[in-house]
Formats: C-alpha cells, sequence, structure tokens
C-alpha cells in the first residue's frame, strides 16, 4: 500500500512540475472602449467575436458610448485609474492623454513585429506619432470634402469641375447653382475650422506651429480673406447665414442640406457619404477635394480614429494584438468596411475592392486621390485646442457672420487671444 | 400641448428620409415598423429586454429607497425639536444646490476605492439616504399637519415613532405618491449617473442606451432613437396613471378640529 | 421638570435616530465631493494629471478676465427671472382648477399636462424642439406663414433664442403643479364649508383659506424651482449648446464645457462654487423674508 502511494505522490509531483514549466495558455482578459453609433457597435462586436474565436486564451470584455458624452467618461475612468487597456482616441484629444503619461508608446511592439505596419504608408503611421514616437494606430482614413450632387449640377447646366478646382471656380460654381435652382450653392458651416485649417495650408503654413505653442501662420490677412469670401458668398444668399445654421444646431449627416435638397455642394468628411447617400434614398453622390489656392491643395489624410493602449496595462502584448488584427485581419475588415473610414492597410484596402458598393467605391478612391495630392498631415492639436475650440475659435467665427465684428478685427484677436491660452 | 410628444411618435413610424425631409407631416407616408424592430435589437446582442429590465430595477429601487428614507429624515426635521436640527436642514438645502457637474469626478473616486465602480451600488445605495428635494418636499407637507394631533397623541402615551406611524404617515399619502413619481421618473431619465459607474454594456439603463445610438459623425438611426424614446415613455406614464389618484384623493381630516 | 428632560432626552435621541439616514449619507457621499471641489477651486486640475495649487487664480480669472462668465451669469439670471415666476403661475392655476372636481376625463387631462415634463430629458426633444421652431420651415414659422405673416429665426436669433428655452421650460410645468395639486387637496374641506357658510365666494375663499394653507408648499416650489433653474442644464446643452453667440449659455453648461471639454475641472469647480454662493443668498433671502407670507399650520418657522 505505501508503495503505490509513493508512487502516485511521485506521479502527481511530476505532472505538476510538467504542467508548471510548460508555458501556459492562461487566461487574459482585456478591457476595450470606442464610443460611435449602434452600426458601429455591432460591427467592432463581431470583430472581438472573431478574434476571441482565434485567441481564445484572450478574452475581450468591451465598453462602449455615444460620442457626446464618451470623453466624459473616458476622462473620469482616468481620475479613478480604471482606464481599459484599449482605447479608441480622437485626433483632437490626444496630445493630452500623450503629455500625461496615460498612452503606451507602441514603437517596440512594431519593431517586435506584433503591430504589423508593412502594409500602410508612412505618412498615415506618423499621424499617430508625437515628440518622435508613436502612441496610436490608425485605424481609418477620412478626409475634409465637398460632397456634391451631380443631379443638381445637371439640371443647372454646370458641369462638374476637375479634381483640382480652385476656390474662384467653386465661388463661380456656388452662384451659377444658387441663381439658377434658388438653392444654396454649398453648405454648411463652411467657416469650420476644418475648412480653415485646409485654407492656411494652401497659404503656406498650417493652423499651429509644430510645437504648438503659436499659430502656424505669420500674415492675419490669411484669416481675413477667408472669412471675408464666407461673408460676401453669406451675403449673396450663396451658403446659409449663419444664424440659420446656429438655429439648427449639430446636425448628423442625414440632417444635412444637401441630403434635404437644398444645397449641391456638402461640406463634410468622406466617411459620411454612407449616411448622406442613404438619406437620399441611395443616391449616388461624388467627393471633391476642397477647392485649391494658387496650385496648392490644403487637404490632407485625417486619422479618423486611434486605437491606443493604456500606459499601465498589464498586457501591452496581447493589447497590440488585438490592434493588428483589428487593422489587418481580412474577415475583420469585412466586418467593418468603410465604416470607421477608409482602412489604413493598402492589402486590406485591395481584399476589400470587389465587396465595395458604389458608395464606398467613391471614398476609396477619393482616399487615394488625396493621398496622391494632398498635403501631409498636420501633427495632433496643441493640449488646449478644446479651449480655444470652444471659447476662442467658434465665438468669433460666430460674431464675424453676425457682423459683430470685422473679420480684420477678429484675426488680431484670434491670434491674441490662442498665444495667450497657449503660454499657459 | 403634446404636440413633441406626438411628433415623436410619428416620427418614430417613419422612414429614414421622412422624419427630416417632411417634418410637418404627422402621418407617415410609408409607416413601418424598423424603427422598433431595429431599435429595440440594441447592440451587439444586447436587446432593450435588457436594459429596460436594468431601468427598472435602478429606478424602482431608487424610488422606493428615496422615499421611504426622505420620509423619515423629513419628520425628524420638521416635528422634531432637537439640537443640530438647523445644521442638518443647512447640509440639506447645500446638498440641493450643489451642481452635479463637479460632483461627479470626486463621487467617481469614492466609489472606485470601495469597488462600486460597473454596479448598481452607487446608483441605488445613497437614496437609501434621503434625497434633499424630498426631504425638504415632506417636511412642506408635514408642516400643513396641526400639531395638536401630536399633542394629543402625546397626551395618549405615544411615543415619536407610534406618532409618524399612525399620525403623520397617513396623512403624507399626497405626497409620498408625488415623490414617488417624481424620484421614479428623474432615475429613469438620469443618464450621467449611470454613464459614469457604469461600463458593462449589459448594466445600461435605457437613458444611457438611447445615447449610444447617436453619433454626430456616423449614421444615426434617428427612427430607432425615436422608436425607444417613445417606448422609454411608457413605464413612467403608467406609473403616473396608476399612481396620480393618490395625490387627488386628498386627506379627509374629520375630526381633527374637535 | 422631570417629565421634560424625560421627553426632551427622547426627542433629542428620535431627532438623530430619524435623520440619522440623511446624515450617514452625508458624511459618506456628499462630504467628500463638497470639500474636494471647493479644494479643487484653488487648483488647476485637468483630471488627468494630479490637481496643482494656484491659489486665488482661478476666482481672479472668473471676474477680471472671463468675459463669457459674463455672459454665462447674465444668461442664466435673464432665464431664472422670466421662467420661475411663469412656471409657478401656470403650475398653480391649472392645479387650482384640476383641484375643484374630480372625473376620469380630469385624470386623463392630468396625465396630458405631465406628459411634456415626461419628455423634456430625452435626446429626442431637441430634434423635436428645433423642428418647432426651426427657420424658415419650422413649425411655428408655417403657422406664420398660414397667417400671413414673416417667420422669425427663432434659435438663430440672439433675442429669441432663450425665450424658446424658457417657453419650454414652463411647458414642463407638469412637476409643480403636481405638487400644488398634492397641497391643494390637502386643504381640509371644512374651512371651505365653514368659510361658505360665512358667506365667502369663489374668490374669498381663495385668497382667505387656499392660498394661505398652501404658503409652506409655495414656499418649497419657489425655492426649488430658482435652484433648479439657476442650475439648468439639458436644455441649453442638446439644443441650442449654449448659442446664438452665448445667449443661451446657461451657468451650468459653461461649467460642464470648462470641465469636461476645456479640461479645467479646477476652474469649473470655482464657478460651481460662486453659483452655489449666490443661490445661498437668494435662498437665505427668500427663507427670511417667508415668515411674513408663509403660514404653517404647525406654527413654527425655519
Amino acid at each position: 500500500m505505501k508503495k503505490y502511494f509513493k508512487l502516485v505522490v511521485l506521479m502527481l509531483i511530476l505532472v505538476s512540475f510538467i504542467l508548471a514549466i510548460s508555458p501556459a495558455q492562461q487566461q487574459i482578459t482585456l478591457r476595450i472602449i470606442w464610443w460611435g453609433s449602434q452600426d458601429r457597435h455591432n460591427r467592432t462586436l463581431k470583430v472581438i467575436d472573431l478574434f476571441q474565436k482565434k485567441y481564445p486564451n484572450i478574452k475581450i470584455v468591451s465598453e462602449y458610448t455615444g460620442w457626446s458624452e464618451y470623453y466624459t467618461k473616458l476622462t473620469t475612468m482616468a481620475a479613478g485609474g480604471n482606464l481599459p487597456d484599449i482605447m479608441q482616441q480622437d485626433h483632437a484629444y490626444i496630445r493630452g492623454w500623450v503629455e500625461k503619461g496615460l498612452l503606451l508608446p507602441l514603437d517596440d511592439l512594431v519593431a517586435q513585429g506584433v503591430i504589423n505596419l508593412k502594409d500602410v504608408s508612412k505618412s498615415i503611421v506618423d499621424s499617430g506619432r508625437l515628440g518622435g514616437k508613436l502612441y496610436a494606430i490608425n485605424l481609418g482614413n477620412n478626409s475634409q470634402a465637398f460632397a456634391i450632387d451631380p443631379e443638381l449640377f445637371r439640371k443647372a447646366g454646370v458641369p462638374l469641375p476637375p479634381t483640382l478646382w480652385t476656390w474662384d471656380d467653386f465661388k463661380r460654381i456656388a452662384r451659377i447653382i444658387h441663381r439658377k435652382l434658388g438653392i444654396y450653392g454649398a453648405a454648411e458651416n463652411l467657416g469650420d475650422h476644418n475648412v480653415f485649417r485646409v485654407w492656411t495650408i494652401e497659404n503656406g503654413g498650417y493652423l499651429f506651429s509644430e510645437d504648438g505653442k503659436s499659430l502656424g501662420y505669420e500674415d492675419d490677412n490669411v484669416y481675413a480673406s477667408f472669412y471675408k469670401m464666407l461673408l460676401e458668398l453669406q451675403d449673396e444668399g450663396v451658403i446659409p447665414s449663419r444664424d440659420v445654421e446656429v438655429a439648427r444646431g449639430s446636425v448628423s449627416p442625414e440632417q444635412r442640406f444637401l441630403c434635404l435638397g437644398k444645397a449641391a455642394m456638402q461640406f463634410t468628411w468622406s466617411n459620411q457619404l454612407t449616411a448622406m447617400s442613404t438619406a437620399l434614398k441611395g443616391k449616388p453622390l461624388k467627393l471633391y477635394m476642397l477647392p485649391t489656392l494658387n496650385g496648392k491643395v490644403g487637404n490632407f489624410l485625417k486619422p479618423s480614429m486611434f486605437f491606443a493602449i493604456n500606459a499601465k496595462t498589464k498586457y501591452p502584448k496581447e493589447a497590440a494584438m488585438f490592434i493588428n488584427f483589428f487593422i489587418n485581419d481580412i474577415e475583420a475588415a469585412k466586418i467593418l468596411m468603410a465604416e470607421r473610414g477608409v482602412p489604413v492597410s493598402k492589402r486590406v484596402q485591395l481584399a476589400l475592392k470587389p465587396l465595395l458598393t458604389p458608395v464606398e467605391k467613391e471614398m476609396f478612391n477619393f482616399i487615394a486621390t488625396v493621398e496622391k495630392y494632398g498635403a501631409p498631415t498636420p501633427p495632433p492639436d496643441p493640449e488646449r485646442w478644446q479651449e480655444i475650440y470652444n471659447n476662442v475659435y467658434t465665438p468669433l467665427y460666430d460674431q464675424i457672420m453676425y457682423k459683430k465684428i470685422t473679420p480684420e478685427e477678429a484675426a488680431k484677436k484670434f491670434r491674441e487671444q490662442v498665444t495667450q491660452i497657449l503660454r499657459k | 400641448m403634446v404636440y413633441p410628444a406626438l411628433w415623436m411618435l410619428s416620427s418614430s413610424f417613419k422612414q429614414p428620409w421622412e422624419i427630416f425631409g417632411d417634418i410637418l407631416n404627422l402621418i407617415p407616408k410609408e409607416p413601418t415598423l424598423n424603427n422598433y424592430k431595429e431599435g429595440w435589437q440594441g447592440f451587439g446582442g444586447i436587446t432593450f429586454a435588457t436594459f429596460f429590465k436594468n431601468s427598472f430595477i435602478i429606478a424602482g429601487l431608487n424610488t422606493i429607497g428615496t422615499v421611504i428614507s426622505s420620509t423619515i429624515v423629513a419628520y425628524g426635521l420638521s416635528r422634531i425639536p432637537f439640537p443640530g436640527r438647523r445644521i442638518i436642514f443647512t447640509t440639506v438645502i447645500l446638498t440641493l444646490m450643489l451642481p452635479m457637474q463637479v460632483q461627479i469626478v470626486p463621487r467617481y473616486i469614492l466609489f472606485s476605492k470601495i469597488g462600486w465602480i460597473n454596479t448598481f451600488y452607487p446608483l441605488i445605495v445613497p437614496a437609501f439616504l434621503g434625497g434633499p428635494f424630498f426631504i425638504f418636499m415632506v417636511m412642506q407637507f408635514i408642516r400643513g399637519i396641526p400639531k395638536e394631533l401630536d399633542e394629543s397623541a402625546f397626551i395618549d402615551g405615544a411615543d415619536r415613532i407610534k406618532i409618524f406611524y399612525h399620525i403623520i404617515l397617513p396623512n403624507l399619502k399626497p405626497v409620498i405618491t408625488t415623490a414617488a413619481i417624481f424620484a421614479f421618473y428623474w432615475t429613469w431619465n438620469d443618464f450621467m449617473g449611470p454613464l459614469v459607474y457604469l461600463n458593462s454594456p449589459e448594466k445600461y439603463p435605457v437613458s444611457v442606451a438611447l445615447r449610444a445610438f447617436s453619433d454626430p459623425s456616423a449614421v444615426t438611426n434617428w427612427g430607432a432613437v425615436f422608436a425607444m424614446s417613445t417606448l422609454s415613455l411608457i413605464p413612467v406614464l403608467v406609473i403616473f396613471v396608476l399612481f396620480q389618484k393618490y395625490i387627488v384623493q386628498g386627506v379627509t381630516t374629520t375630526g381633527l378640529r374637535g | 421638570m422631570k417629565k421634560l428632560t424625560k421627553k426632551k432626552k427622547h426627542d433629542i435621541w428620535m431627532g438623530y435616530l430619524f435623520t440619522s439616514p440623511w446624515i450617514l449619507g452625508f458624511l459618506f457621499f456628499i462630504v467628500f465631493p463638497l470639500v474636494t471641489s471647493l479644494y479643487l477651486s484653488f487648483t488647476r486640475y485637468d483630471i488627468l494629471s494630479a490637481p496643482r495649487w494656484i491659489g486665488l487664480q482661478n476666482w481672479v480669472r472668473m471676474f477680471t478676465q472671463d468675459p463669457r462668465f459674463w455672459n454665462a451669469t447674465k444668461a442664466t439670471f435673464k432665464y431664472v427671472i422670466f421662467e420661475v415666476p411663469l412656471r409657478l403661475l401656470f403650475a398653480f392655476i391649472v392645479a387650482l382648477i384640476f383641484s375643484q372636481r374630480e372625473s376620469k376625463i380630469l385624470n386623463l387631462y392630468r396625465a396630458i399636462y405631465y406628459i411634456p415634463s415626461l419628455i423634456g430629458g430625452s435626446v429626442a426633444i431637441a430634434v423635436v424642439w428645433r423642428q418647432i421652431w426651426g427657420y424658415p420651415d419650422g413649425i411655428v414659422n408655417a403657422i406664420l406663414s398660414i397667417l400671413g405673416l414673416r417667420g422669425i429665426n427663432w434659435l438663430g436669433d440672439t433675442r429669441t433664442a432663450i425665450w424658446t428655452l424658457i417657453l419650454l421650460a414652463v411647458w414642463q410645468f407638469g412637476s409643480p403643479m403636481l405638487i400644488f395639486l398634492a397641497a391643494l387637496k390637502q386643504v381640509p374641506t371644512e374651512l371651505y364649508e365653514a368659510a361658505t357658510i360665512d358667506g365667502a365666494n369663489f374668490w374669498g375663499r381663495l385668497f382667505k383659506i387656499t392660498i394661505p394653507m398652501v404658503t409652506p408648499v409655495i414656499l418649497f416650489n419657489l425655492i426649488n424651482q430658482m435652484i433648479h433653474a439657476f442650475m439648468a442644464f439639458t436644455q441649453s446643452y442638446i439644443i441650442t449648446q449654449g448659442g446664438p453667440l452665448d445667449s443661451t449659455l446657461f451657468y451650468a453648461v459653461y461649467m460642464y464645457r470648462k470641465a469636461f471639454n476645456d479640461f479645467e475641472m479646477g476652474y469649473a469647480s470655482a464657478l460651481a462654487w460662486f453659483m452655489l454662493a449666490l443661490v445661498g443668498i437668494f435662498t437665505v433671502i427668500i427663507f427670511k423674508t417667508s415668515n411674513r407670507w408663509v403660514y404653517y399650520e404647525a406654527e413654527e418657522g425655519v
């Protein structure tokens, strides 16, 4: 009896030993958070399922919200030290997170091949780079665009403009359409900072300087001339008057003037084309880059959003594996399609080509055009950008268009107040 | 009066292009139940059945806790003379005036330290310790009840607890009903708290789920939003209709002014 | 003598027993945010990193360097001054009407008058309200054009935007109405009977009995609605976003934006405490003057 007993104990010890030294497939749990609407939530959850099937030892717990309260929730979590492992981040907000050390630098993981960026062009990768280090992976490309309704152009007898049209072309076309059809030539929120950024690039600068400490253009006439143009168009009724736009509040793609048949050209982001087309019962729309100025193109590829990794994560490698899967896996891409913008991997774009609907084809082609002609993506905004946008940029824009202040005065005030905020 | 509600109801039956394309029409040209079907699906397999369940749990427990505790505290503050009463009342009013926006981060940190994040506890437990609005409201109603009732009960040998239970409470039916309706409705619609304290979407109440539908930069299914918003109105309306008769029953005070 | 002490002891014990839930809740859940937010008002705190003490800088900035602070204060004051009396007036009148009779139809009417309050906070209301006041083809403007009048850009004009929000709030008078109704129903019917016997008519009854008897609740509604109006947030946040040109920038919206959009939680805390002090002063004034016009059956003040 005793002999058998000793044998059993020996076996147990041996087995435990073997189990202990063999690389265990331990169960890992990652938390992820993103913002979006119902459509995005559903697609993303399907991709997560796919990932978990491929890597059964990794479990992913999902958290998601709508956009408007996303950063309230995320920052509150940061305050409590409760950030998830993987976070979706927005280009306009990310600098603060990087500078506070909340995001993990990813260069090592890329070098080790955990995140494969070989099929992503350098400028797209670099949009997530700050101070030389890579902090976030771009999930999809987007760019500023005018969505135009070819049917309305036809009705007004206006031929479609060339790819590299100019602001003069733009004004001329808008005026003709307004005159002939009685609708807005172009809409809406054309004084939005995204249009202005393009303008500053076309005038040889950027909105902000490289180091984020001051404005990126020297001549205040850049600001003044932009708004003078808009005031002209507003006075002629070619674009909506600002008080009409303000009354509408923040509208979703389906509510834009183009989708209501009230404008022929609509300023938008390229990845909103699907929503707008659906609102028009599937009517084909075309995407154009913003007009050029003196031969300079101001359009640039903007990351629609990033995934970043929590600097304090316990599982950097697994988190990186998920991000890698998200941008490179073909099956995942077939689920996501262009919901977060045009996929960043050229290989994925190629694989999706045969599956694209006409609307998606238009988006993909458009991004390819921007890649060909566009300006390099500016670095992420200064940390105080939100404060500037909320308290300086938008109020001045409104005041100019409501004629409470002249563009020249506003240009000076803009520089003063921005510099003051950035110096803090 | 109810036009906005009607508009929302009618939009919930409209096709996507009709909602904003034809706003004046209250009768949908191509009525559809799609919005309800799609909306109900929720996200990733979590349907609105779950969200409604969560809302009921949170609002229900919160209402019970608020009404009971606030009535008890209100009685203490308005009927029992004891030192420190004024200070306590001041803290009640003070809390009423502190905006939620600056409370939320410290509260989150607090709850995080005791491990209550991603549970319903932060949304329910504080309710059982009194709500300032309700305490104040019930106090004012108690003050309308003649003190002679208390006096005569004392003479009969009752103590404060008995007085509370047998004299004051029966006379508070209208205000307690009102308090219950409000507590339920406010908790039902509250989204700030659940947004910040709850992480898992399976725990979301309807208020948060509705907001997760909309992202201004992407496709928002407005029909579904309106459909689910309309559904969300129903429980609150039902509670109101069921309970309102207690408010108007009034109070018979025969024998009080003997 | 002995009886008094015993009763007094009983009262002290009972007093604290009954208020213990609140005391507990206050100590556990309120004190920390209360004290923290006051402390934060003297710091620069962007939530993502630790707070940094900056003394009175936030306070100085608020009063001398921030025009939007004054915009927000002005807009909020305007809102409070008009919304509170209007809302209370409608609530009281309608409650009075409802209190006169009982019937199934009235039940339905009551529900209808309460429905506005129910949908008030939803995401949908923003869209709906904009459709009503939209320009040029919102519903109000459509009616105006049928009457041959020119449409107005209600939400885009700095003079009218805030009135749409005031109207929205007044439209939702269901909550204070219910409270008034409960109070009106609590007035002993014997008082009315006695007054009628003495020859009083409707107005006499109204002003000599009804109103005095419900003054405690009028006080409650007044204070509550005032605090509520000063802290109004949702309508501005989701419908007008504070525009146009800050004409509807509610104080609470400005504060929220400072906290969560600009990541200036320290400054937002200072804003919060300023509002708290302001509202506190008004509340105290109302309470102090209430002794003159509020009648308590139980005959004691605060």
